[in-house]
């Protein structure tokens, strides 16, 4: 029998939901409008980035936030298809974090 | 429009929700599987999920119903009405039609 996916949890023992309002930052609202950018246009359909984000390892999963999830999974899709390269997205990433940093370390 | 090489079931229908056993994508929760309950209604024909989650657009596409459950069948310390149940969408191929309610589930 396959395993349970991990998204699967009815039923399962967990801890309250957290229920208050949290403020939807920026890069989130970018994330979204990405997201839904390249379903439309047919680069992923749900179904694929609903499967791309259940390949999550569980305890990564776990620690994980919403838009952490669905970061990651649609990376995960758009180097699947060959659409971005994962070496030059991480080396992109490294650069862009290098020059915020820079920008705070100026007085 | 009616599908090619499928049953389409009618609402009041009684339902096994099967478990199929299948890896990968599916749309089936665990806690629902070999429960019994009934048709609440045909929602009409949709491509399988299960097939569009590796990139297989376009093909045929299967009924997708509405399956109506007791909560009492599905939570075994279940304190709420007898009468509460849940609704969820279940595709045509995890489900098998029984006699009775009362099924062993």
């Amino acid at each position: 029998m396959p395993e349970r996916l991990i998204t699967d949890i009815g039923g399962l023992p967990a801890e309250a939901i957290p229920k208050e309002e949290v403020p939807q930052l920026f890069w989130e609202k970018h994330m979204i409008a990405m997201f839904n950018v390249l379903r439309s246009k047919g680069i992923f359909n749900t179904d694929e980035f609903r499967r791309a984000v259940e390949a999550t390892p569980l305890e990564e999963y776990k620690k994980s936030r919403f838009y952490d999830r669905r970061t990651d999974g649609m990376t995960d899709l758009l180097v699947e298809k060959g659409i971005i390269d994962r070496g030059e997205l991480t080396s992109r990433t490294q650069e862009v974090l290098r020059q915020g940093l820079l920008r705070h370390a100026t007085p | 429009m009616q599908p090619r090489n499928h049953r389409i079931l009618a609402a009041g229908e009684v339902v096994r929700i099967r478990d199929i056993g299948k890896a990968g994508h599916v749309r089936t929760p665990q806690y629902v599987r070999n429960k019994v309950g009934l048709i609440d209604c045909y929602v009409g024909l949709f491509e399988n999920p299960e097939e569009r989650a590796y990139g297989h657009i376009g093909c045929e596409p299967i009924p997708l119903y509405r399956v109506r459950l007791r909560q009492n069948d599905l939570w075994p310390d279940y304190v709420g009405s007898d009468c509460d149940t849940l609704v969820l969408e279940i595709y045509d191929h995890w489900l098998e039609t029984v006699n009775s309610l009362e099924e062993p589930q």
